[in-house]
Parts: structure tokens; sequence; C-alpha cells
């Protein structure tokens, strides 16, 4: 186990040398007060919709997102403090309790179900759970698990609550999302990297069926 | 001169390559092998940086192949630069190395070539153009004129790659030559003046050997390739690959005037210096398909062997002698070998995969091939004037002087029975397998296999000038040493004589069939089981059918995450028809019609009581258990038992063979900064066998008659003893990179024997002092080595490594005991002095850049 300790501290030491870089493949799970963080969300809802079911398309919904994938956004957004974003003068006053609250928050609520349910044998869909060899998009399920409701290993370990159910949320934002990656977004978390190197196929027409069809699938 | 072909070979292949880039290929397979050399493979390189990142964003830690073990921790990614939309890696390692001590010695010279100087250590140049996936690299080495390699290779991903390469690989065939002919690496070996063709004493030879200063005899391989895959639609691709391979060097081999054993002061047994000058072509080429339910491969495979040289010519310097009184030996000293002759080798082969209900896959390959040769035959014999034994001093063959023969009877292509080998094999070869999985708890498979061999044409030794059958013995000595030894049958002069006649077509046909299944037990928790049975049947062998009969038996269990265990059991009985000791009658003198049974009648071929061991019945047990422990997530215990025994049923043959062993190995990597291991394994071996001489040469061939008698039985028992053994350190200590290996091989070998009676004994009649068993010397052959190296990081382009290679190996091989004080002994001359124990230092300094 000292091994381990040594490893991880050297990788810890590497991602300070690089730039705040996080490693997420030994991240703990993130325990957070949901009671707590209901109290600290009025700003976040004015955006995100009541209970984070956001109204806005280019906006995420947060209700029944993993806590472990919400916690890590929103340090993000304090960590990367990218004044052209407006999310980072929202975190910035936010202790690491807050984040872990609202994050809790959000992961108990429950996500509204789409307007129009999808069909189930969609471009979208069948990208989404075969990926296209001849053009090199592997298959979303592997990490999103098959019906885009998060990884299947998720309960058993940590690191999986760091990878975003996809189910029922914003089209728009999914898309938004997916061309950041394609286009070279930060890279600054391992998940992050994963999905770079995902996400460099995907055209815009590619991008457009996956976020239409995760949208209209039940969380 | 090999520097020269190195260089002489690049033109064509550049020019291979230039009318090769405009086809379209894919990225498949290469044309022949990643290329490396000792100084890569022994001393490593110099900046080798272990990416910290480890091998996946989605899993922490160092992984684990399927049977448990650590993978090394990747190294870093280059840097690329960009230039032009090209994404460039470029890196050469220069530096010198230095070696001290027995540098010649052909052990430490085995397939390298070291010479103290500058080298290229590694030049690696790789663009790649992202915007189209184009590609280019190079990667060469060179450590000597006969040490070097260059590849290349270039393609766009999806589209087509071309890939060519050069090699020169040495290796040594003897540090210590003599050679008392001059023309060594021709086939035409001369005596040096000091010497009488056919009429010098052992002494005359002996005082001249003496006089030669050792030479170093090596083998050089130069081979050129070129080979090309091409992305026809996103399912079919063609591909075709190209190479020739040239041998270029001279090599211990053989030179017989009779046995000197038998004969003291007389025939002769020369270990001359073969000549190697030849060179293999190889094609192989087709078409494959891979759709979703259909997989298909047509391909052709030929390859062309030729030799420079049709035969070897040598010269005896030893006076023969016969052994009738008051004759005298026709002067004969010229010997010969034909040389490997040319043959062409072609196969076809075509290959059907369809997908099949329950996860499972039906195959079917069917090929025919054809191997040929015709190379053109030379005489039975290369004197001139006559051999023999003249028995009445008139030095002229007549029916008076009958044991005194022309040398014009044999010494041309009109004393064989046609001018070319015209020989050929025919190959089939058909194989079908399925697998199912009829459940996610049980696969299935199985499958049939069929080969024939069909031997096209034989070949009669037939002189149409004398009328003879057969061959000239040992070049004709055998006839100037015993008169009317001429080692052939005629029917009229020599009607009783038994001897080879004929080539032996050893036709053979296959059938074998398996089945097998793997059973889920729990999660990740596998029973399996396979039968497999095949029959042989071979033609002019001992038994007409074989029939090998074998179940396996598997369990591997690796349900706890810190353990992978695998063992595994099989048991295999060998058996079939009726055993006849002698089924080459038709090779021999024997079958020809007005052949006559000597007086006491034809001899037995071989005792009947003997088994040859690929035929004779066979019972095997063999015991395979394999433990990979991981105690830590970074460290890996694994261990590993094995042992196979098999029982002969022979009475005379070999009886036992039985070998055992285990191995250990540790390995740690606490960090991509450090690895450690230690491995430890060994083994032995247990041969014993069983045989009998023939005290007469008559026709009785049962064990215990009076041609084979019980009291001339004899028993060697040969023990095989191998250990190995090493430990690795590697840490980086900031821009220091400390690495250190130890290694051990340690092989030993005693044969021992015993026998009933001195009657065994093939020549030294209790020549043993009355012992009626014994043991000879150790066979020992032992090599340690230690590397120390130093790696600098001087700055992200630059790395200094120095390095120190010490190896020293220990040799006892009693065959050459004596060599080493004189290569003369009687009638018979040893050129090679046989392997010798070394102690080198290799040191090297070597800058790596990248460009």
């Amino acid at each position: 186990m000292k091994r381990l300790c040594a490893f991880t501290l050297l990788l810890a030491s590497w991602s300070a040398v690089a730039g705040e870089f996080v490693d997420l493949r030994r991240a703990t799970a993130i325990r957070g007060d949901a009671v707590a963080g209901a109290a600290k969300v009025a700003v976040c809802v004015a955006c995100h919709g009541p209970d984070g079911n956001a109204v806005v398309p280019a906006f995420p919904a947060l209700a029944g997102q993993h806590a472990g994938y919400l916690y890590q956004s929103l340090d993000g957004f304090r960590r990367r403090a990218d004044p052209a974003s407006p999310m980072t003068s929202q975190v910035q006053n936010l202790s690491d309790a807050d984040l872990r609250d609202i994050a809790a928050y959000f992961a108990s609520r429950r996500r509204t179900p789409p307007a129009v349910e999808t069909t189930g044998d969609s471009p979208g869909a069948r990208l989404f759970r075969e990926g296209d060899p001849s053009r090199g998009i592997a298959p979303c399920q592997g990490c999103h698990g098959p019906a885009a409701q998060g990884h299947p290993l998720r309960a058993g370990m940590a690191r999986y609550d760091y990878y975003p159910a996809l189910a029922a949320q914003q089209p728009d934002y999914l898309a938004a999302r997916l061309r950041h990656y394609r286009d070279g977004g930060p890279g600054d978390t391992s998940n992050a990297l994963v999905m770079r190197g995902v996400a460099r196929y995907l055209d815009d027409a590619a991008i457009a069926e996956l976020a239409a069809w995760l949208a209209a699938t039940p969380r | 001169m090999p520097s020269q072909s190195f260089a002489r070979a690049a033109l064509p292949l550049a020019v291979l390559m230039v009318l090769s880039a405009g086809s379209r290929a894919d990225s498949g397979s290469g044309v022949d092998m990643e290329f490396g050399n000792a100084l890569l493979t022994r001393t490593g390189g110099a900046n080798e940086t272990p990416d910290a990142r480890g091998m996946s964003w989605l899993r922490p830690g160092q992984r684990r192949s399927p049977g448990g073990h650590l993978y090394s921790c990747p190294l870093e990614p280059p840097t690329l630069q960009e230039i032009s939309g090209w994404d460039v890696d470029a890196r050469v390692q220069l530096g010198w190395i230095g070696t001290y001590g027995d540098d010649d010695n052909a052990l430490w010279n085995r397939y390298v070539r070291w010479d103290s100087g500058l080298v290229l250590g590694l030049l690696e140049l790789a663009l790649r153009r992202p915007a189209d996936g184009s590609y280019a690299s190079v990667r060469a080495s060179h450590l000597s004129s006969d040490d070097a390699f260059f590849e290349a290779a270039f393609g766009r991903a999806g589209s087509y790659a071309v890939q060519a390469f050069l090699r020169e690989l040495p290796n040594a065939t003897s540090d210590s030559a003599i050679s008392i002919w001059n023309g060594v690496g021709s086939n035409e070996l001369t005596l040096l003046p000091s010497l009488a063709p056919g009429a010098s004493s052992s002494g005359q030879v002996a005082a001249t050997a003496a006089g030669v200063a050792p030479q170093r005899l090596q083998v050089v391989r130069s081979k050129t390739g070129l080979g090309f895959d091409a992305y026809l639609t996103p399912r079919w691709t063609a591909y075709a690959k190209l190479s020739n391979e040239q041998r270029s060097g001279a090599r211990p081999f053989g030179g017989a005037f009779f046995y000197n054993f038998l004969f003291p002061e007389n025939a002769g047994a020369l270990e001359t210096l073969r000549p190697v000058e030849d060179s293999t072509l190889n094609f192989n080429g087709g078409l494959r398909f891979i759709g979703a339910r259909w997989r298909m491969d047509f391909a052709y495979d030929g390859s062309f062997y030729r030799d420079a040289y049709r035969r070897f010519r040598f010269e005896s310097p030893f006076a023969l002698t016969p052994t009738r009184p008051g004759a005298t030996s026709a002067t004969i000293y010229q010997g010969q070998f034909a040389l490997e002759p040319d043959n062409d080798y072609h196969n076809v082969r075509s290959s059907f995969t369809r997908r099949l209900p329950w996860n499972g896959e039906l195959s079917v390959s069917a090929a025919a091939g054809r191997m040929s040769q015709d190379d053109g035959l030379i005489a039975p014999i290369d004197c001139s004037g006559t051999f023999g034994v003249d028995i009445d001093g008139s030095g002229v063959p007549s029916t008076t002087n009958r044991f005194l023969h022309n040398c014009s009877d044999w010494n041309t292509t009109a004393s064989l029975s046609r001018d070319s080998a015209d020989l050929r094999i025919d190959t089939y070869s058909l194989d079908s397998r399925v697998t199912l999985q009829p459940s996610s708890r049980l696969n299935l498979r199985g499958g049939v296999r069929f080969n024939r061999e069909d031997y096209r044409n034989t070949y009669l030794a037939y002189n149409p000038l004398t009328g003879d059958y057969g061959y000239i013995t040992e070049n004709g000595a055998q006839a100037s040493i015993q008169a009317g030894a001429l080692g052939t049958w005629n029917p009229l002069t020599s009607p009783s004589v038994i001897t080879r006649v004929r080539s032996l077509p050893l036709d053979r046909e296959t059938h074998a069939a398996d089945i097998g299944a793997d059973w889920r037990l729990a999660e990740r928790r596998t029973l399996g089981l396979s039968l497999t049975t095949q029959r042989n049947e071979p033609t002019h062998r001992e038994r007409r059918r074989v029939v090998e009969d074998s179940a396996k038996l598997s369990f591997v269990d690796r349900s706890l995450d810190w353990l992978t265990l695998r063992a595994s059991y099989t048991r295999l009985d060998q058996h079939g028809d009726r055993y006849v000791s002698n089924p080459y009658g038709s090779a021999y003198s024997t079958s020809l019609p007005g052949f006559v049974a000597p007086g006491g009648g034809v001899p037995a071929f071989t005792v009947d009581a003997m088994r040859k061991y690929d035929l004779a019945d066979r019972r095997e047990h063999k015991l395979d258990l394999m433990a990979t422990v991981a105690p830590a997530d970074d460290m890996t215990l694994s261990a590993g038992l094995r042992g196979d025994w098999n029982d002969y049923g022979a009475l005379i043959g070999r009886q036992a063979y039985d070998r055992t062993g285990f191995h250990l190995q540790w390995e740690w990597q606490p960090s991509p900064l450090t690895h450690a291991s230690v491995h430890y394994g060994a083994d032995r071996a247990r041969l014993r066998m069983a045989n009998v001489a023939d005290v007469v040469f008559g026709p009785d061939g049962s064990l215990g008659g009076p041609d084979y008698p019980l009291n001339a039985r004899w028993w060697a028992y040969d023990k095989q003893r191998n250990r190995t053994a090493g430990a690795t350190l590697d840490h980086r200590f900031g821009p220091v990179r400390v690495d250190a290996g130890w290694n051990l091989v340690d092989a030993r070998g005693l044969t021992s024997y015993r026998f009933d009676s001195p009657v065994a004994l093939a020549y030294f009649e209790d020549g043993l002092g009355g012992a009626r068993s014994g043991s000879f010397p150790l066979m020992r052959y032992r090599v340690d080595s230690l590397t120390l190296g130093l790696s600098f990081a001087l700055s992200p382009r630059f790395s200094l490594r120095v390095f120190d290679y010490y190896e020293r190996g220990r040799v006892d091989d009693w065959h050459y005991l004596g060599l080493d004080t004189n290569r003369v002994i009687d009638h018979r001359v040893y050129s090679d002095g046989g392997p010798r124990g070394y102690t080198t230092n290799l040191i090297g300094v070597l800058l790596d850049v990248r460009l």
C-alpha cells in the first residue's frame, strides 16, 4: 500500500507541474449534505431550473446527475477561473464543503422525463451502442452504460461516479460539450483526456444525432 | 566485402521502393520481423523515460496481462515537431564501444560482430501527416561492417503500406580454424605446398598444421526485403512480400577417406572447411477478404534456394595402404561432396471462415504444394588415373588385376543413370475447424485435419559404363584399402554385395481429429477437456500405421484478484501396427534381380527388438502447474512446476525420457522510476537407452540369438541439468538513471554407460581395463554476465549513456580434448579447436539526441 501511495504522490506532483491537472483514476466518493445543499442552490436554479431540471436547452440539467461528476465540474470552474465563463463568478466564493453539498443536493433530485421519448433505433442510438469502427468512433455505452444512466460499475468503484449520466440531458448542451472535446477543449482532468480521444472523429452530424437521442432517453 | 554487398543491395532496393510508391496498400503485416541487434538488446537505450501517467486514463495503476503479470510502464511519447503539415520525430544514438579480453571468441561472437570504434546505435525517423494519415519511417543501426540493419516504411493508413529492409547478421563458426589447405571460403581446397596430396605422413601434416596461424571463420547473412499491402476496398486486401537472404562464409565440415579408427596409420578422416555461398528467395502474396459473416484468404508462397556451388572439392594429404600383403594402393587424394541442390517450393492455399449461430465459427483450409529439385548430378568420384588396389604391380586394371579400377569409368557423368536429379515432393492438406458457444458457460470446439506427402520419382544409382549399381564409398578410399570393396553391386562381379542403390521415398499421410470443451464453472474459473487422435501412415518405415491418442485436462482459476492458477494434465498413448525391423529392402541391392545371397545368408538389417523412438509404443504423462500471485498492486510473484514423463515400449532403443523443472520469478514496479526483478529456474532431463552390438553379420536378428547375443547389450544414461538465474534493477535518481543486471545460464550434461561384456564394445574389446560401466567426462556450458549502466538526461534533447557489459563463458566439451595442442592425430585432421571459454568486457558511451 505504501507503494501505491508513492505512485499516487508521484502523479500528484506530476499533475502540479503540468498545471492543475486532476487525475480522477483514484478519485474517492463525494460525501455531501443534500439538505444543507438545498439552501445553497438559490442562484443555481435560476439557470438550471427547479431541482436542477433546466428548461433552457443550452444549460445542462443537473437533477439526478452523479455527485462525483457534479463536484468535479464545479471544482473545475473554480480551478480554471476562466473569466469568459459565467460559472467562474458563481463558484469563486464557495468552499469545498459547499461544492460537495450542492453536488449531493442535485444528485438527490429526480430528472424530469423527456417530452418525447426515444424510438430506440435512431442513428444516434446505434452510434451510442455500437460506435462506428469505420470512422474510429468508440461506442459510448462502454463508459456511460447501455441506457446512458452512467457507468454500470459506479456503485462499487468511486471513480466511475465521475462519469456522467447522459440520459435526458439538454441536447444543445450535449452537442456543445462534444464539440468542445472534439475541438481540443480543456484537458485538465483524466476524464477530459478520455473524451478528447473519443470525440476526435465525431462530425457535427454525428454529434447532433447523439444529442437528440440522448435527450429523448429517459433518466 | 560484406559491407560492399550491403551497399550493392541498397540500390535495387531503392529502385524497388520507388516503383512501389504508386501502389495502394494498407498498414497490415510486415515483411519481416522487427530488427534489433546485440547492442539494443543487451545494453538498452540512453533516453527511455517512463511515462508517469501510466497505461490508461480509464483505470489507475499498472495493468496486468491475462496471466497476471505486470505490464511494463510505458515510455513517454515523443514530442513531435510539425514541419509542413508533417509531425516529425527523429532520434539518433551515436557513440563509441570498446571490447576487451577474449573478444575474438566464437561464442562471444554468436550472431554479433563487435568492432571497437564508433557505432551508430540507432537512428529513428518517423513522420506522420494527420491530414490524410500518411506516414514514413526509417530505422537503422550499424555496429560493424557485418552487423547492421536498415528498415524503412511509408504508406497511408487505410490505403497502402510499403516496407523495405536490409540486414547484415554475422555468426562466427570458428575462432581457431587451422587450415592445411589453401582456398578456404571457396569450393576448391588444395593442400598447402608443404604437403604432397595422397603421399604425406601424419608427422608431415602435423608439422604443417603447427605452422599455420589460427583463423576466424564466419557466415554472414545478408537479407533484403520488400513488402506492400493494398487496401483495395474496406473488405478486400492484397498483399505481397519478397525477401532474399544471401549467406556467405565458411564453416567446419567433413572429408571422408575411410575409417582411421579401424585402420591405424591408414585411411583419412578430415575436418575440411566448406564454403557457404547460397541464397533463398521467398515470396508470399495473396488476397484477403473480411466480411461480417465470411472471411477468406487466397495465398501463394514460393521459396527458391540457390547454391553458388554444385560441389565442394578437397585434397587428402594421406597415403593409403592396402590390407592385402604385397599389393599397393592407387594414389588417390581428391575428395568431393555434392553441395545442397538448388530447389523450388510452391504452395497455394485458400481458407474460408463463416460465422455460425451460437457465436460459432466454421473454417476450412485447403493447400497444395510442390517441392522440386532438378540439379545436374556430379560424377560418383573425382579421381584421375586409377583407384583401388594394384595386386600385380602393373598399375593397369585388368581381369587379373581386378581390384584396380579406371577412374574414367566413374569420374564422368556418363557413369550416372541420368544427368539430373528430377525429384519432387507433392503435398496436400485439408484442415477444418468449428467452434460453438451454446451457452455463456460452455465453449465447444473440434476439428479434422488431413496431410499427405507424395514423393515423385526415385533415383537408381546405376553405372551404364560398368554395369554396377550403388555408390563408390568414401571417394574410392575403401576400395584402395580393402581390395574389391568398391561399395557397389554388380550381377557378374559382385552379386552378393549388400549396398544401397536407390533413393528412399518417404511418402506419408496423416489424419487427425480433435474435440474439446471449456466449461466455465464460475465467473473466473474454467475447466477444459481436449481429446485428440492422430493416425500417421508412413511408407518405407518400420510401421505402416502409428496412432497417437491424447487427452488433456486443464483448469484455470482467476476467481481471487491476487491469484491466477493454471494447471493441466495430458496423457498420451502412441501405438501402431506390426513393427518391421527392415522396411528398406527396396533401396538395397538385395531387391535387384540377380542378387545372390551370401553364403551365411543375408545379414539382419538390425536387431528385431530395436524400436525407433518416433514410431515406438509410448506412454506420456505431462503435468503443468503455474501460479501467479500479486502480493501487492506493484508486485508479482510467479512459480511454475512442470513434468513430462515418457515410457517407451522398447527393449532396444530409447526406453525413457523424463523432464522436470520449476521456475520462480519476482517482479516489483513500485513506481515508474523503479523496476526490479529476480528469477531462478532449473530443469533436468533423463534419457535412458539400450542397445546391443552385432557380434556376427548373420541373418538372425533376434535378441539373444547368435548375431545379437544378450551379453553384447549396453545401456546409456544421459543426465542433463540446466539452471538459469538473473536479477535486474533499474532506478532513476532525478536526471540520472542507473540500471544493473546479472544473468546466469548453466547447463551440464553427463552420459554414463554400462555393458554386459567386452563384446558390446565396437572397437576396444575390454579396452576399459575390466570395468563394465563408466561415464564420459562432464559436459558443461556456463555463461555469467553483468551489466551496469548510467544514463544522464543532459537536457530534453540530449542524454548520455555509459555502460559496461561483462561476460564470462566456461565450456567443458570432451569431444575436443587435446586439440588445443595437436590438431593432427594419426590420419585424422581437426581444423576446428572447438568451443572455448572466454572473458570479455564491453564498454560503451552513447549520446542520444532528439533532432
